[in-house]
Order: C-alpha cells, then structure tokens, then sequence
C-alpha cells in the first residue's frame, strides 16, 4: 500500500515536472514559429525591424550574462558593437588587409569581440561598481572616437559601407533568417547556460558573493568566460549590425543604442533569457508604433527604467513568474531526516583532524584571536562559545579562508591550509554557513542548493553552452544531490520555491542544506541557531549530531549556551581572543571561570 | 602657447574639479554615486544661456535661477532616485535610478534645447584677449565653492551636521538628527555646485546638451583619483586632468588625448582602485 | 499608600522587533519609573539592545510602547529625543572628525541657540575630563573618554529617560566607575536610566529593579535587594528552558 502511493506520488510529481517544462519552454517555442513563419505576413518595412530586433538579441543575449547573470553593470557594451561592425566592414572591404569572405570576417570580429570584451570586462574584478560602469562608459566613447580618427581604415566620419553576406543571405529576407538563426542560436546557448551550474554560479557572485566563494566558484575564471562569450556574441552582432545598416558611419553608435541593450535587460528581470528577449524585442519595436514620438524614445526608455527600478525590479520575468504567485501553506514545519545522511555524504571520511595552532591575528591594536589552539576531529561536534567579541566568527572566518592569521597554523591533516584562498576550501571539503543566511533571493530553493555542488560538476562552459551529453549528466547528478540534501533537512516540498519568500529559519537550513550538498569533511556553522524557535532548534541540534555520527567534523560557533551543551563533543570557551576553558560540557558548565565571563563579574 | 595651454587646463580643470566635488557632496551624505553630477554641469550652461541670452534676463537674475535650478534638480534626484532605493535589499540600484534620471534630463534638453552646441553670452563686457574671462570665471568658482564649503564644514552648525551624517549616519540618526532633511540639503547644496560649475564654464564648454555625458566622466575621474568623498584631492586631481589633457591636446591631438587620459584613469584605478589618497577598503564577511 | 500605583514612565507591553525576516523579540514586557534606575541583563544575542533600538525609534516594531503617557508608535529617533528619551548606542560613536563641543553642539540640533550653548556648559560641568578638551576633534580622545562623551551628548538634551547601552565596554574599572558615579546623581536628580550592562555586580549594585531577558523574552524581573539574586541570574541565563520569576 505504502509503496503504491509513493509510486503514484512520484509519477504524479513527474507529470508536474513534465508540464512545468513544457510550460517554460512554450514562450521560446512561440517566438520560433512566429518568427520563422514572420516572413510570410509582414511587409518589408516590418521585415527591417524583425531583423534588426534579431541582431540587437544577439548583443543583448551575451550581455545579459554579464548584467543579468552576474550583475556586473557594462553600460557601455555598445563599444563591442562598434568594434564588430567596424572590423567586419574593414576586413570585408579590403581598408587594411586584402578583402576578406564575409563568413571570415565575421569570425574574426568575433575573436577580435571575445578578446575586448576580456579586456573591457576584467576591470569589473578590481572596480566598485559604479567606477566600472563609468570605465565602459569611457571605452565606448574611445571606440568611436578611434573609429572617428583613423581615417585611412575606417573612412573616418565618412564611415564605410557594411558587409554584404553571399546568397541566400543577400536578399533582404535571407539576410532576416540569417540573423534570425543566430538569435536562435543564441537564445539556445544562453538558456543553456542559464540551467546549468556556471549560469548558478554566476546569479551566487551577484546575490551572495561570499557564500559563492565558499562553494569553491571563482570569480575572476567564471567572469572571463563570460566576458569572452559575451564580447564574441556582441561583435558579431555587430558584423550583422552593419550589413543590415549598409554603411557605418560613427555616430550610428550611440550611447543611446547602449542603454537600449541595458534597459532590455532591466526590463527583462536579471536572471531570465524571456524576459531580456520580450524586453528587446519591445524596445525595438516602440519606436514604430509611437511614431510621432520616435525622437522621445531614448527619452521614454529611461522613463522606462526609472520606474522599473523603482516599482519592479524584478523587471518582466517577475510578472510572468505565475508559479511564485501561488500561496504556500502556512504554519509549515521544517522536519529533518538524519537517516538520508549517509546516502548523502557517502561513508566516513577520511580526512584526519583539523587543527589551529597558536592562530593570533590583530585588527589595528585590538587583538581577535590571540594564540588559539583548536582541534576538530571527523566525527564529532566541536563548539566554540564566548562573550561578544571574544574571536568565535573571526576564528571560523580564519579557518575558512576570509581573513589571514598573522601567526601560527591551520592545518587540515598536517598539511597548512593556503592563506585567503576562500574559494579552494570548498575543494579540501571544507563548508560552512553564515551569521545572515547568504543565498540567490531570486532563484529557487533548489537551485540555491545546487550550487553547493558546484564543483563536483565536471563539464566546461563549452559543453554546457552546447548542452553536451556530460553537461546533462551533471545536471542529473546535481539536482539528485540537491533534492536528496533538501530531504535530509526537511525542506524538500519547498524545492521550487523561489527563496525570497522563505521564513527565516527555513533560509537557515537552506543553507545547511547547500553546505551538505559539497560533501563536506568539515562543516562550520556560524551561529546556525540564532532566529529560531526552541522546537526547531532541537531539530538543528538532532541534525547536527546525526551529521558528525556519518563522519563529518563540525564546528558550532554559538551564543546558544543550552545547544552547546547539548550536542557538542568537546567545547572550547574564548574570551577576548584567548582561550578561557576547553573540555566536555560537563566539565565547561561547572567551570566558574567560564561562568564568570558570561556573566561578567 | 604655453601659456594657452595652462590657462584652458587649469580653467577646464576647475569645470572637472567642481564636478567632482558635486559628486562628493552627494556621495558624502548617501554613500552612493549619482550620475546627475554631470547633467547639473550641463544645465549650468543650458539655462544661463536660456535666462541671460534667450530670456534677456539681468545677469544676477540669471545666475540666482541657474543656482536655484540646480538646487531644485539635486532635491529631485534625492527624492526620486536616492531615496527609495537606499531602503531596497539590492545595492546597486542607485546606479540605474540615477543614470535613468540623468538620461531623461538630457535628452529632454535635446529635445527642446536643439542639439548643437549654442553659444553661452559673454558674462562681462570686457575685451577679449589675454587672461580672459572665459578663463578665469571657472577658476573664480571654485576658488568661492572651496572656501565657501570649507566654512560650511567648519564654522556651521549645519555643516558639523553634514559632516555628521557622512561620518556614521546611524549614530546620527540616534542622536535626533533630522536625517532625511540633511541629506535633502547635502544634495541640493550639490545641485548648487554643479550649476555654478555649468554656468561658469559655460562660455568655454558651450550651452550644449552633449556636455553631460563629458562632464559625467570627465567630473569622475577627479573623484576616482582624489578618493571618495574628498574634495580637495578632487581639486588637485581635476586640475591635473585638465592640464593632461591640454598637453595632450597640443602633442597628440583631439582624439587621442581622449585615449590618453582614458588609459590613464584606467591603469591609475586598476592599479590602485581606492584613488591615490583614499585609504584601502576592508572585507568583511 | 496610593490606591493605584504611579504610571510608569516608560511603559512596554508585547514588544517583537527583529531585523527583516530575523525576529529577535517576541512579546516584552518592561517599565521604567521616574527617577528609576532598571538594568537589562542577558547573555549575548538575547535582544537587549535591539529593544534599545525599537524604543528609540531606530527599528520597526510592533506592541505597545507609552512615555511619559505619549504613544510612540511610529515615531523617529528625532521625535523620542524631543520628547525626553535619550538612547546613547552601543560602541561610543562619536563624531571624530569634529571637536568634542560640536559633538556636544550637534546633540542640542533642534534646540535655539542660546539654549544649546547653556546646556553644553552644563554637560560640561558634569564632565570635566572632556570639558578640558573642548576643542580637540574626538579623534583624539581614548576610548574611555569617548565613551564619556556619547554619554555627555545623550545628557545635553536634559532628558527624562536615559537609555545606555553597555557603556561599561571597553573602558578601564576607573572610567567605567566614573560613569556609573555619573549615572547615580542623574537619579538623584530626577533622570530615570534604563541601563544595559555586562559586569552584572556593578549594575545590580546601582540599579532599583533588573530585568534579565534570553533569547528573546524576559526571564526575570525583580528589585536589586532581593536574597538569592545572583543564583536566579546564573539560572536564567545558562538554563534550558525559560523560567520566569517575581
């Protein structure tokens, strides 16, 4: 009886899984056909339009990873647009080099696209924000003017006539399904992207940088690819551009041309490919419909933006995402399942201990951690208490990479760990949580999850950009990881959640969950008690013991006294840096030191 | 011909410096960066040129409805581009609010204005030639904006408050200031400095809507290399900008002094992203 | 004996507060009498002085909050200061850039001027350590007298209520003394202090009543003179369950 429900209950949850794809996709599927039948009912006129919205997705495509994805905000992208175009133009008519086939010249203005956007995009890894969007502000205007000043290959302000592509693609509708394909194409790589773990990854850089790096992405290898994607896609849009315009001339690349690209993506909602495409597709149709305000457009898109910002930043993509709008039950319960760990972690671990050896680092004058010494064994819970300020979080920040120790070791199994290098822990297996729960508020519970499992993924950008066969079995094998880590903590009904719309304690083991997903040897856990109520703080604790019994060492840095003494092995006391007391509860508890500098006397 | 050169880039320096100060003023009360910094320069121009050559309006007249203007404009993007995201979850918002209302200005300026660049009247009958006016006006105006906020900052209750605000806006919130009064003000005040910049530049720069996006950037570079929210490394930096960028003119040649002062900026932040005076950020976790 | 006792100053019923999703209290009751002084106690992370921060009008809140008989829902930090309650914030933020009579100046904002220079010679005459460096920037006074001055600015408006928190931290026994002294003569003179503190010994020894508040709640509530204190503290902070007694 029992396994038939299961059964039926998997084949319905199966059918639901079915129709939600087939709901996510049926938006793309509805563009393709409108768009390869287009030809046959709209006029010429209207035929310019659809190509030109075709070229600019090209552009917007690529650049939404940058903006969308990982929130970097390129507001000047236009410059790689230009550079395509003009190096398609040049190479097609001979200005610098022999002429070339158009097909060529095009592939090189995508090398030449990939390697400026590389070298555009990086300055975003040392710059604030706003300072980087200012610097690409700067390389559009320097394009131009290059393109302005070097008269003898660009024709200067005379501008030089666009590439013409050989047949089919010289009429003007083969020239439309030219540019359509490619905005096909597009869209394909980037939606493949987008579900794999580098388009996760990229959302974690932007909503909680710390918490990637603490699932082992780094920033700068994951931003040069999509730098080097997003540049190659916005040259040869380019390339495109200027055979569609016939002739270039310098000034057809405007910085109004680039907020259009960035506004599509605003308008969009970050983190979606349907809501940039309607939204690119709607800015670049506006103008025609409201034609006697066509010199107000720019005027308009920025209006456009203002009140996105302020009144939907979610943008298009948080208006169709009907299936967030459904209730959830309220009164929900957060039910653990410690018998799932060891599916999960997979046996003991054989890692030895991890140690901190007279650890002593100073902030200023103020000493945080002041000669530490501090063991954790596989297998058993370790907490660390102290008054505020005694050093519990700067131990753990020191352990796990964020700060560097100015003296002494931390040693996992004898070998030093390397300084700063936060986002290698992940690969030693060593996870942690935060303070303030970091995740992805505008992703799923799931997907949130998932990215624990980062780096346990084995495909390159490459493959998943082509959705290759080892590019799908790694999403298999991540999704089953993360449903299984979200059955573990309980949380596993509320998978497709988005989590912005999760209670707080439910973020908390979110975040255990996503930490769980890495495999770890070690988990840290900052302070995982703290918003929760008594009964689910006995869950945590249940949990938590369950969790170090399959083999894993924790570290519990906790202000919740009571949970300490619960659960822990061994619990070492701090105060001021140094440490006050270490033994079993038992022993800590009666320690009239211990109790002294709780209470302050 | 040197002394062609200095006299623009020191003048065209002060235009930068003052520009950069409007943004650290607005900074210093929010901790955000607003691109209305450089639209106020441009409206400097535009609306002395509509009051004093369009309007026929006294010169006084003029400057006030210049200043006000600027004010007014600076309260707007308080009120309307600041505010309401300085609550949100999302930090960077305050980049697009600000650059969406600078963009929706000049292109209204566009618009009704015309988009050739038209001349800015001669504020002063005096002959031309020499250490002219054109010079020498931008250089008056931020020689008034530096010691007029030096004694804001210093002597003035209000200014203690502004400096308060900056400093730790939470304690000063404690303490019962009126927070959101003094940061209305802060930004008003810096609406007054970029319409003085704007109007004092106005002869050299032209009344033109195209000088936003110029001033917008060439008004940050002082900030970015001076440090974040200090005024006098700004003057120093937009001085030395403007001088650069002379020389540049003269040895290279328009277009590619803009490559060489790009490169600049790029390599100074890269290499040193706090500016050349500010302190080094912390992490924190 | 009155019929009915006296209104309490500050009157706090049901109070929850927290930090978006993270709710921190849950349903405070608490009450400050004129010219009282009540100490906060409680273990770290317990919420005492997120309940600083809703009184002042520094967080959201929801309950009921009454001083001196005025409702303060929905009021800011600057209405609470204008209506006699001073909050001195934990970690004494001062203004460092500033001298230390602008700091004391700038406590007075709303108050014209002739008045504001009165009363921050009055601050100054409670105070003399600082009243020497008037006209140094804060920069350059050590902790301790920093600490003494954010206590000066909460005084400047001569307020009814006093809220303090952890003045003690950072401060050597000598200064932390010093301001205890200080806090003493403000009863005297009719200030109630509502005092949050970690060296229990030294706010039981000032205080009339204490409340201990854990994880959220208050625990315990009691007059300062009462037998076996200490154990009732020791209990409520390091026990598993909540117990409340009076």
């Amino acid at each position: 009886m029992v396994t038939r429900t299961a059964e039926l209950e998997s084949r319905g949850a199966d059918l639901r899984g079915a129709s939600r794809t087939i709901g996510a996709v049926l938006p793309f599927l509805a563009l393709l056909v409108f768009g390869l039948a287009f030809p046959l009912f709209g006029g010429g006129y209207w035929g310019v339009i659809a190509t030109r919205a075709c070229v600019y997705w090209v552009l917007v495509a690529g650049l939404n990873l940058v903006v969308g994805f990982a929130g970097q905000l390129a507001i000047g992208w236009v410059s790689l647009l230009t550079l395509g175009a003009y190096t398609t133009s040049v190479l097609v008519a001979g200005n610098a080099t022999p002429a070339l086939h158009p097909y060529l010249a095009l592939a090189i203005a995508g090398v030449v696209g990939a390697i400026f956007g590389l070298i555009i995009g990086l300055p975003a890894l040392r710059l604030r924000t706003f300072y980087f969007a200012i610097t690409t502000l700067g390389f559009a205007t320097i394009v131009t003017q290059v393109a302005l000043a070097w008269q003898s290959v660009t024709g200067g302000g005379v501008g030089v006539a666009g590439p013409i592509f050989p047949r089919p693609f010289d009429s003007q509708w083969g020239f439309y399904y030219l540019c359509f394909g490619l905005a096909a194409v597009c869209t394909w790589m980037t939606l493949n992207v987008a579900g794999s773990r580098y388009g996760r990854a990229l959302t974690a850089i932007r909503d909680a940088e710390v918490a990637a790096e603490a699932s082992g992405i780094a920033k700068p290898h994951l931003l040069a690819l999509v730098f080097l994607f997003s540049g190659a896609v916005a040259s040869i849009a380019g390339g495109l551009f200027a055979s569609l315009q016939s002739y270039i001339t310098p000034d057809a690349f405007t910085l109004d041309l680039s907020v259009l690209f960035f506004i599509a993506i605003l308008i969009g909602g970050h983190g979606s490919i349907l809501g940039p495409l309607l939204g690119t597709i709607l800015l670049t149709v506006l103008p025609e419909f409201a034609a006697p305000l066509v010199a107000w457009s720019t005027f308009l898109y920025a209006v456009l933006l203002l009140v996105i910002v302020l009144a939907m930043p979610g943008g298009i993509a948080e208006l169709l995402d009907f299936k967030n709008r459904r209730p959830l039950e309220s009164g929900r319960a957060i039910v653990p399942r410690p018998e799932l760990l060891p599916r999960l972690l997979g046996g003991a671990t054989n890692a030895g201990a991890l140690t901190l050896h007279q650890v002593a680092l100073a902030f200023g004058g103020v000493h945080a951690i002041d000669g530490l010494d501090l063991e954790i064994r596989p297998g058993q819970v370790h907490g660390l208490i102290g008054p505020n300020g005694s050093g519990k979080t700067t131990t753990l920040n020191v352990i796990s990479g964020y700060y560097a120790q100015q003296s002494g070791a931390v040693k996992l199994n004898g070998t030093a760990l390397p300084l700063l290098e936060r986002h290698r822990r992940a690969h030693l297996r060593i996870a942690r949580t935060f303070q303030t729960p970091r995740v992805v508020r505008s992703a799923s519970v799931l997907e949130n999850v998932m990215i624990g499992g980062t780096i346990d993924g084995e495909a390159t950008f490459v493959e998943s950009l082509l959705s290759l066969p080892r590019q799908r079995r790694d999403e298999a094998m991540l999704r089953e990881k993360a449903m299984l880590a979200l059955a573990t903590v309980g949380l596993e009904r509320l998978a497709a959640v988005r989590a912005d719309r999760l209670q707080h304690s439910e973020l908390r083991f979110t975040e255990i969950a996503r930490a769980l997903t890495l495999r770890p040897a070690f988990l840290l856990l900052d302070e995982p008690a703290a918003g929760l109520s008594a009964e689910e703080i006995g869950r945590l604790g249940a949990l938590i013991v369950a969790i170090a019994k399959a083999g894993t060492g924790v570290l519990l840095v906790e202000h919740h006294a009571d949970l300490i003494f619960d659960i822990c092995h061994h619990v070492t006391v701090l105060n001021l840096g140094k440490m006050l007391a270490a033994g079993t509860p038992a022993e800590i508890r009666s320690h009239r030191e211990v109790v002294n500098a709780y209470l302050g006397g | 011909m040197v002394a062609s050169i200095v006299s623009t880039g020191l003048a065209i320096g002060c235009i930068y410096a003052l520009i950069g100060i409007t943004y650290n003023v607005m900074f210093s009360a929010s901790r955000v960066f607003s691109f209305t910094a450089g639209t106020l320069g441009m409206l400097g121009g535009v609306l002395g040129a509509l009051f004093i050559a369009r309007l026929g309006l006294p010169l006084v007249v003029g400057f006030v409805l210049v200043l006000a203007a600027g004010a007014v404009f600076g309260i707007i993007t308080e009120i309307v581009a600041v505010r309401p995201v300085l609550k949100s979850l999302d930090q960077h918002l305050y980049v697009l609010s600000t650059l969406a209302l600078a963009l929706m200005v000049q292109q209204y300026t566009a618009i009704e204005w015309g988009t050739e660049a038209r001349p800015f009247p001669r504020l002063f009958d005096i002959a031309r030639g020499g250490f002219d006016q054109q010079y020498w006006l931008p250089m008056l105006a931020c020689i008034v904006t530096i010691v007029g906020l030096e004694l804001l900052y210093r002597r003035t209750l209000v200014g203690h408050a502004f400096l308060a605000i900056a400093e730790d806006t939470f304690a000063a919130r404690a303490l019962g200031l009126p927070e959101r009064r003094l940061r209305m003000a802060s930004f008003a005040l810096a609406g007054v400095v970029g319409g003085l910049a704007g109007f004092a530049g106005g002869e050299m720069l032209l009344a033109f809507f195209g000088n936003a996006p110029l001033l917008t950037f060439y008004g940050f570079v002082p900030v970015a290399l001076g440090g974040m929210g200090n005024n006098r490394g700004a003057v120093i930096a937009g001085l030395l900008l403007g001088l650069f960028q002379q020389s540049a003119n003269f040895l290279v040649g328009g277009i590619f002094a803009s490559v060489a002062v790009f490169a600049v900026f790029i390599i100074v932040l890269l290499v040193r992203p706090e500016g050349l005076a500010g302190a080094s950020a912390q992490r924190r976790v | 004996m009155p019929i009915s006792a006296a209104e309490p100053l500050l009157d706090i019923t049901g109070l929850s507060a927290g930090y978006g999703k993270i709710g921190v209290l849950h349903g405070v009751d608490l009450s400050v009498g004129a010219s009282e002084v009540v100490a906060l106690l409680g273990p770290n992370g317990a919420g005492k002085t997120t309940l600083l921060r809703a009184v002042s009008g520094l967080l959201p809140w929801s309950g009921h909050v009454h001083f001196a008989g005025r409702d303060l829902a929905g009021t800011t930090p600057r209405d609470t200061v204008r209506a006699g309650l001073a909050h001195v914030i934990e970690g004494h933020h001062v203004f460092t850039q500033l001298a230390v009579i602008d700091n004391l100046l700038l406590a007075a904002y709303d108050l014209p001027r002739g008045e504001r220079t009165a009363r921050v010679e009055e601050v100054f005459a409670l105070f003399p350590e600082i009243a020497a460096k008037r006209h140094e920037r804060a920069v350059a006074l050590s902790g301790g007298q920093q600490q003494i001055l954010a206590v000066a600015q909460g005084l400047v408006r001569r307020p009814r209520l006093l809220m303090l928190d952890e003045p003690s931290a950072g401060l050597s026994p000598v200064l932390v003394d010093r301001v205890l002294v200080v806090v003493c003569r403000l009863r005297e003179a009719g200030t109630a202090v509502l005092l949050v503190e970690q060296l229990i010994e030294k706010a039981l020894a000032l205080a009339d009543r204490v409340y201990a508040l854990a994880r959220g709640s208050i625990v315990l509530e009691a007059k300062t003179g009462e037998p076996d204190l200490p154990q009732r503290l020791e209990h409520a902070y390091l026990a598993t369950a909540p117990s409340r007694t009076s």
